[in-house]
């Protein structure tokens, strides 16, 4: 089982809250997604293990049982090339969950016209896989999202 | 087996988006279908983290390899999906 962590403290607006469709209808994998707070601040590992991909906008961090969780800071995001983004961990890395991989400010992502909406998925995963899921509330970064079984 | 080389068209490359809909249209095939960037190793078609993982970025080609009956038919729709928002990315 894989407890799956907030990599931002914000709003829970569940996937259906990210304003992006393909997000929002789960095609990319179940999960929830968060509004962070705004002010600058730093995105954890949602789980302990290898960084698989390492974009200044997404990571994909891949646990011991095999299980790939996507964190999507904002929408559109990728247009930014990397701007305003600041990676803490670079592709290949073993981390801890919990430890910052990317400091950004949502705020300066909303100033752009941008939703810094952030997704966090589970990869591969069928809807059932997932229980615990928040959808709605405040969250703390490095609390409970949703288990993975 | 059939293969399509596809050029990446999309913007933001083959990411969230444009993978999310292309690992949909290759889950609806009823054969293994693998993807690979041009000389690297060919990965699951059907798995969005091996799809995220492979990295193809605008500009890349890929090659998208199936087997049996339907294959081309397969391969025109994944083609298809690779670019389907290549417009506006």
């Amino acid at each position: 089982m894989t407890r799956v962590l907030a990599p931002v403290s914000g709003q829970v607006v569940g996937l259906a809250g990210v304003p992006d469709p393909v997000f929002a209808q789960a095609m990319v994998g179940p999960g929830t997604a968060v509004d962070p707070e705004r002010g600058r601040g730093e995105a954890i590992a949602p789980v302990s293990g290898k960084v698989v991909k390492m974009h200044p906008h997404a990571y994909v961090v891949v646990d011991g049982e095999g299980h790939g969780v996507l964190v999507h800071l904002g929408i559109d995001t990728v247009q930014l090339k990397g701007r305003g983004f600041e990676l803490l961990a670079t592709e290949g890395e073993e981390v801890v969950a919990g430890q910052p991989l990317v400091r950004w400010n949502p705020a300066e992502i909303e100033a752009g016209g941008r939703s810094p909406v952030t997704a966090v998925v589970a990869l591969d995963a069928a809807a059932e896989a997932l229980s615990e899921v928040r959808e709605s509330g405040r969250v703390e970064k490095g609390t409970g999202l949703f288990s993975w079984h | 087996m059939a293969q399509r080389h596809v050029k990446i068209r999309s913007k933001v490359g083959l990411h969230a988006r444009p993978a999310a809909l292309f690992v949909q249209a290759a889950a609806r095939a009823p054969m293994d279908v693998t993807v690979a960037k041009l000389g690297g190793n060919p990965v699951n078609a059907k798995s969005i983290l091996a799809v995220l993982g492979m990295d193809a970025r605008h500009g890349e080609e890929i090659v998208i390899t199936a087997e049996g009956e339907s294959a081309d038919q397969v391969l025109d729709e994944l083609e298809a999906a690779v670019n389907v928002e290549a417009g506006d990315a």
